[in-house]
């Protein structure tokens, strides 16, 4: 579960004061499929790299299963974000001088806790589940969007993160590739129960949210459960 | 920094090397290596010309230890009981005396000044690599009398017209052909050139040698004396223990090393040698260092985004400056392995044609230790250059650099 209570952001450009988060106070439950929406600018990206342990509030509280993020160290804020959460960018990410293969166990070979006969077996395995197994060679330039995004998703769930970050993974795709993302997402949180916080500024996507929390000049202006479409 | 995350570390360095962009590495290895062969080459030529020119000395001027007349006097006396005594001692592979007269030699038209040496040709032999040096005709026996042996440059070639000629030479002598001699004492006598030698040192190439029994016909009585005894050491003997003994042993003439007569000639070039050398080495280190400076803080700006990236899937930062690091250890170690290559290539191609000039010659003088040494402060210059922008960069905070 996250508690997150008035959170604020402030960034400063020259003299002026930007203020992305305003108070800010939201609870994530285990297993919810999060939207976060907003126009451009309303401070969704921003909350999503204070919850995912990327930024630093100026003020407020966010507290993940327990534990008072302030409290950590930058090492364990490092080691946190390694075993506990996981990230899916909008550009994809990913190591271009790494294979397939190396980029998705890359997070995993720093786990203390994997042998490389279990990092292997975990990428592997996160792979067929992604059908890009007969791609595991090659290097992301030689693959789609699509497939590029797919690879960040299994390089995101090969730790078996607690909560998985999205920040517009679809942006940068067409409809049928966003739709092939937004399954794989729908497949996770159902079969694993993952919890899924995810930011987007398209409509349709909505269908695949459970909750939506809506932002506009980095206020919470709306929350509402959401009954998701039947993949 | 536990194993786990050396190997991604080293993997992620390996990676980018491999599929990064493959001209830069390589011009960073080429950088590395040439920066290594002129931190090596200048010291290495410099101490090749310093060791030749040593080596010369001792093979064709003084020897190991060179006994003189005492202070005062113009020649070493008693010149057999000397030389026995000298001979005698262990460690001594051969003493021998030498006697240079001024002397004006004649051939066809052309008269010069040079000086005559006279030698015991079995124990030069033993001292003086003289006889290796034939390059036309031979060396001189024991027991010849009417015969001598001159440099090049002194033989001269027919080919050049005498006002065209580096030094004044007798226009073209070969071997077999007759000289005359006349010595500052008047006497007067035509030799037959039996040889004609080139030892690439200018002092020796300059004099005519004759046999010691010629000299004494000269002298019209047997010779008793000498102007210097040269001695060669056996090896394994250092100058020093010989000096000590042959003093020790009573003689009682002037006892110098070679390191003892150095000391007040070469003393003053070898200091500049090593000023210049020292000079050398920190405008090597220098340029080398900013380089891969500035080559790993283009590739860490260039990579900014992705560092903020594996920052944020969980790779500490010690992980990713090691990966810079590492990056730049494997450079330095191709770059100084390609150069130490390079270098040996130029040290055997110097030691086929050293350099030649009219009074020395010289080639390029490297030992492992030279390599080690410099190995080891270009590794670590390397290093320095390397990790000081990894580790700049690894400590920028998430979001800026994944903003980048």
């Amino acid at each position: 579960m996250i508690e997150i209570t008035d959170l604020h952001k402030i960034y400063r450009m020259g003299d002026v004061e930007v203020k992305a988060l305003d108070g800010v106070t939201l609870t994530i439950e285990k297993g919810e499929f999060l939207g976060i929406v907003g126009a451009s600018g309303s401070g969704k990206s921003t909350l999503l790299h204070m919850l995912g342990l990327l930024d630093q509030p100026n003020s407020g509280k966010i507290v993940i299963d327990g534990l008072d993020t302030a409290t950590l160290t930058d090492y364990e804020q490092t080691m946190f974000r390694l075993y506990k959460l996981g990230y899916v960018f909008q550009d994809y990410a990913l190591v271009p001088d790494l294979t397939v293969m190396e980029n998705v166990s890359l997070p995993a070979m720093l786990r203390k806790d994997r042998t490389d006969e279990q990092v292997k077996k975990d990428s592997f395995s996160i792979l067929q589940k992604i059908g890009l197994c007969d791609r595991k060679d090659h290097l992301p330039r030689e693959l789609s969007g699509g497939q590029q995004q797919r690879v960040s998703i299994a390089r995101a769930m090969v730790n078996r993160p607690d909560i998985l970050f999205a920040d517009e993974p679809c942006a940068n795709l067409d409809t049928e590739n966003s739709r092939m993302v937004l399954d794989l997402f729908d497949e996770i949180n159902h079969s694993m129960h993952q919890t899924i916080i995810m930011v987007s500024h398209e409509d349709w996507h909505r269908e695949y949210f459970h909750r939506i929390v809506r932002l506009r000049d980095g206020k919470v202006v709306s929350d509402e459960r959401n009954v998701p479409h039947e993949a | 920094m536990g194993k786990k995350e050396l190997k991604v570390a080293f993997l992620l360095a390996l990676r980018s090397l491999q599929r990064g962009s493959r001209s830069s590495v390589l011009l960073t290895i080429v950088i590395i290596a040439l920066c290594f062969t002129n931190m090596v080459f200048l010291p290495g030529l410099f101490n090749g010309i310093g060791e030749g020119i040593i080596t010369q000395i001792v093979d064709y001027e003084v020897g190991n230890v060179l006994v003189s007349p005492k202070t005062g006097e113009q020649y070493v006396t008693d010149l057999d009981a000397t030389l026995d005594l000298i001979n005698g001692m262990p460690g001594v592979e051969r003493a021998t005396p030498h006697l240079s007269k001024g002397a004006t030699l004649k051939y066809r038209q052309r008269i010069l000044g040079v000086s005559v040496k006279a030698i015991k040709p079995t124990d030069e032999k033993f001292v003086s690599p003289l006889y290796k040096k034939m390059i036309a005709g031979s060396y001189l026996g024991e027991s010849d009398t009417g015969e001598v042996i001159i440099g090049k440059p002194v033989a001269g070639d027919p080919t050049i017209k005498q006002e065209d000629e580096f030094q004044p030479s007798l226009g073209g002598v070969r071997v077999g052909d007759s000289i005359t001699i006349e010595y500052a004492n008047g006497y007067k006598k035509d030799y037959r050139v039996k040889g004609i030698y080139y030892t690439g040192w200018s002092s020796s190439d300059n004099t005519v040698y004759v046999t010691w029994s010629d000299m004494e016909l000269v002298e019209g009585k047997p010779l008793s004396y000498a102007e210097y005894i040269t001695v060669r050491a056996k090896p394994g003997y250092s100058e020093k223990f010989i000096k000590d003994e042959l003093q020790q042993y009573g003689v009682a003439e002037t006892v110098q090393t070679t390191g003892d007569l150095l000391s007040k000639v070469m003393g003053s070039i070898l200091q500049s040698f090593d000023i210049i050398n020292m000079v050398s080495l920190i405008v090597g280190i220098v340029i080398t260092t900013v380089v891969l400076f500035i080559v790993i803080t283009i590739k860490t700006i260039n990579s900014r985004r992705q560092i903020g990236i594996l920052r944020a899937i969980g790779v500490d930062k010690e992980v990713i400056m090691h990966t810079y690091g590492m990056q730049v250890v494997i450079m330095a170690v191709l770059g100084i392995f390609f150069g130490a290559l390079l270098t040996a290539g130029i040290s055997l191609y110097m030691t086929a044609h050293p350099i030649v000039t009219p009074e020395w010659s010289a080639y390029l003088l490297l030992t492992p230790e030279d390599y080690i040494m410099n190995s080891l402060i270009l590794f670590l210059a390397s290093i320095v250059a390397g990790y000081v922008p990894a580790w700049q960069v690894s400590r920028e905070d998430i979001q800026s650099a994944m903003r980048a």
